[in-house]
């Protein structure tokens, strides 16, 4: 009766698209819209480098409706890399403490939010401007 | 709350179907599921459930409990797939659907819902668990002290009850079993994080490389199966930062640092 021969249950293959950590892998899956995103930055910056013809060729994709649908994409997959950027950057320090007590990661998490979309706006603010100017 | 008299006992009306997967080392060659049917009332736990399924139906099911009040950290089990202490789970919630019951995940199975620990066990003694005093003071020289504050740093993360829900939780250790696991570290937290102990960089050494905190991904599911608030990922995450620090400052760190706390 006492004979031990304990179990080992395998670990699924697809354990990453399962419910409680579907939202861990398309948080870690925002990095490579990140990636993409800065690639298509790095091609802006090579055309400029090519010179005035290459550069007006990127441009041009950049007004081609594909381009706009491929920027709106990465505009959703970038905000919510932000914002779960900010869910996890709690965890990764050490406890806040002021008053005695602790500080919500609740709170840390929406002032990082917060600074980010105002950094957000204060950059488009200042190109509109920079634009309209003379 | 309290709209139920506490000393009248309640009426069993109701029956929950309970599907337990069970595992018996001698006779199975591998876990099955059995169903039960069981009468219930509103008050009653999973772990209610589970006891009377054993007093009335089945004296050969096997599960580990104590307390009943969350606080001991026994009756961890896998709850429609959630990691949850049964004790701390209530069927009413669950009802009418069937409850499915499995031993905590990425744990080998000892029999029904009994899992091994003996791992988890090694790792929180591998990562000294006790106060190691900056300077040690003899007891005429008094107590070590401590202001509030100090206190806050670390609190949370000793009230750890070891239920292992956080380990059932983690993908991270289900691929590597010899990962020290969110548990084990929130345990180190609450020492490292103690402004009376110098053991710091002894439990430092003891979690660099990839079985120490490295094979966290930060999927952060450890704290949401926490039945006790310790955010354990928050211990495993804040240290992966002191263990890449120490990776670069032990170049320049002098050799006996550290090594003062030997036993």
């Amino acid at each position: 009766m006492s004979e031990r021969r304990p179990y080992v249950r395998a670990q699924p293959r697809d354990w990453w698209a399962r419910k409680p950590y579907l939202g861990y892998t398309l948080r870690e899956l925002t990095g490579v819209g990140v990636v993409v995103y800065g690639g298509i930055l790095l091609a802006g910056l090579i055309s400029l480098a090519r010179g005035p013809e290459a550069f007006e060729g990127f441009r041009s994709f950049l007004t081609s409706p594909l381009s706009l649908l491929i920027h709106l994409l990465l505009l959703a997959v970038m905000i919510w890399h932000v914002v779960t950027w900010f869910q996890t950057m709690p965890k990764t320090m050490p406890k806040l403490i002021a008053n005695g007590r602790h500080v919500p990661q609740q709170k840390l998490t929406l002032a990082g939010v917060g600074i980010a979309a105002v950094c957000s706006a204060a950059l488009i603010a200042a190109f509109l401007i920079a634009g309209a100017l003379p | 709350m309290s709209e139920v008299p506490t000393s009248e006992i309640m009426e069993r009306t109701k029956t929950i179907e309970l599907r337990v997967l069970r595992y018996r080392p001698v006779s199975d060659h591998e876990p099955v599921f059995q169903a039960y049917q069981v009468p219930y009332s509103d008050d009653m736990s999973v772990l209610q459930v589970l006891q009377s399924v054993k007093d009335t139906q089945d004296g050969t099911l096997s599960f580990r409990w104590s307390c009943r009040m969350a606080i001991c950290g026994s009756c961890g089990m896998m709850i429609n797939g959630d990691p949850r202490l049964a004790c701390n789970t209530f069927v009413r919630d669950l009802a009418p659907n069937p409850v499915t019951v499995e031993p905590l995940r990425n744990f080998p199975i000892e029999r029904d819902l009994v899992v091994t620990v003996g791992d988890f066990v090694k790792k929180i003694e591998s990562i000294y668990p006790y106060i190691i005093p900056k300077t040690p003071k003899s007891i005429e020289a008094g107590e070590y002290l401590q202001t509030p504050a100090q206190m806050a740093a670390y609190e949370s993360f000793s009230d750890c009850i070891n239920c292992m829900l956080c380990y059932a939780a983690c993908p991270q250790f289900g691929a590597n079993p010899d990962f020290i696991g969110p548990g084990a570290m929130a345990l180190l937290q609450r020492y490292n994080g103690d402004s009376r102990d110098g053991g710091q960089q002894l439990r430092l050494d003891s979690i660099a490389g990839e079985d120490g905190v490295w094979s966290c991904t930060a999927v952060g599911v450890c704290s949401d199966a926490c039945p006790k608030q310790v955010d354990p990922a928050n211990a495993v995450n804040q240290n992966k930062t002191k263990s890449a620090l120490d990776f670069f400052l032990r170049f320049i760190r002098p050799k006996d640092q550290g090594a003062g706390a030997k036993s």
